[in-house]
């Protein structure tokens, strides 16, 4: 991922806080927020996933540059967590010469919307980027929060 | 090898450079075409290709700004249009240093430029694209010519690359590009069977004899060329 991206993600996980403690022995706190996350599952059209595919992400005030960038899991999986940038997300995702493009739109509490390609034909070798989730990802955090607080306080 | 009787009036080779304000059209086949297609890329049954020329004639080019972006759902393209028109036809084969023939620059209303329509027709010769070449395997040399007489329309979203390009400023112009891919109906050796980039692909072993072949529009005509997906319908 980018320093950008990096951040982003330390804003979700903040950890090895230390807490003030009167004794010589070291204690460790780890805090955790909830975020919004966008997880794109990328598939080619016969169902086959982009296995460790390539993932570039654009920030709706500069298109041109890239924001983030990172690498797909096995199964074609690719998790990040947007800034609070509104606009247009573009995310592209690519494998071995094969690729597509595809946009999120973000509003503040609005629906989320994407806007991906679907495949049209047999002759079509076509990619598809799926929105799997959002707020999965703050859903799993949220549940480590609490693990965290109970571990803190016991 | 064949050699075409009638030549087609290719698109100069220009220096023209990407200027403020404007949008300049290239076209390339990348390192496939100008190189070929060499090992470990060999073609998915094994054959080296080296091509004398590809040809290839486009006509009726628009770029589009689109908003919301094209998908390729359809031919239906709305949105702002910078008419740049044709007939221009090029040989990626004869490329510069980046594997690129600048086609033509227009001046252009700034914005991001992230859909492309054009058709792929005839050339003068009547064909288009046209693959001039020699193909290598154990010892077998075949010279040979691919070549098509169809038309066919392609209508194409952003292109995902290294590079998100089509973006014209007040201070910088942009490049906007048509990709032609060869491997992804010669197919790669060097990739499993089952691999995206084989399944599509048939190989060169149908043209083993060597010679001129007529192919159809759908061997050559994939439904997306690297400009990203396109929505393709004959004409």
């Amino acid at each position: 991922m980018s320093r950008r991206s990096d951040r982003a993600g330390l804003l979700v996980i903040m950890a090895g806080l230390l807490a003030p403690h009167a004794a010589l022995s070291h204690a460790a706190l780890i805090e955790a927020e909830t975020a919004q996350a966008i997880r794109l599952h990328a598939v080619y059209d016969t169902g086959a996933p982009m296995s460790h595919a390539q993932v570039i992400i654009y920030a709706p005030d500069d298109p041109a540059r890239p924001w983030g960038q990172g690498v797909a899991d096995r199964d074609g999986r690719f998790d990040f967590i947007p800034d609070a940038t509104e606009g247009r997300w573009t995310v592209q995702v690519r494998q071995a010469g094969h690729g597509a493009i595809a946009h999120v739109q973000l509003h503040g509490d609005a629906p989320v919307m994407l806007t991906a390609p679907r495949a049209t034909g047999w002759l079509e070798r076509a990619v598809m980027v799926a929105l799997v989730a959002w707020g999965a990802l703050g859903t799993i955090l949220f549940a480590l929060r609490r693990k965290g607080r109970h571990d803190a306080s016991s | 090898m064949l050699v075409r009787t009638v030549f087609p009036a290719l698109v100069a080779l220009a220096p023209l450079s990407v200027s403020a304000g404007t949008s300049t059209l290239f076209a390339s086949g990348e390192d496939l075409a100008t190189e070929g297609v060499n090992a470990p890329r060999l073609s998915r049954d094994g054959w080296a290709l080296q091509f004398s020329h590809i040809t290839a004639t486009f006509d009726q080019i628009t770029a589009w700004q689109t908003a919301p972006p094209f998908m390729a759902d359809g031919e239906e393209i709305s949105g702002m249009p910078l008419r740049i028109g044709g007939p221009f036809t090029v040989d990626p084969v004869d490329a510069d240093a980046r594997d690129r023939v600048a086609v033509t620059m227009r001046d252009a209303v700034p914005g991001h430029y992230n859909a492309l329509s054009r058709a792929l027709v005839p050339g003068a010769d009547g064909y288009s694209p046209v693959l001039d070449g020699v193909a290598r395997k154990n010892g077998q040399v075949v010279p040979s010519t691919l070549r098509t007489s169809d038309s066919v329309a392609h209508v194409c979203g952003e292109c995902p690359g290294d590079v998100r390009k089509g973006f014209v400023t007040a201070d910088a112009g942009s490049g906007l590009e048509i990709t032609l891919h060869p491997d992804h109906r010669f197919g790669r050796a060097d990739r499993a069977d089952d691999a995206e980039s084989n399944l599509s692909a048939a190989g060169f072993d149908r043209f083993a004899a060597g010679g001129m072949h007529g192919i159809a529009r759908d061997w050559l005509h994939p439904d997306h060329l690297g400009e990203g997906h396109c929505h393709v319908a004959s004409l």
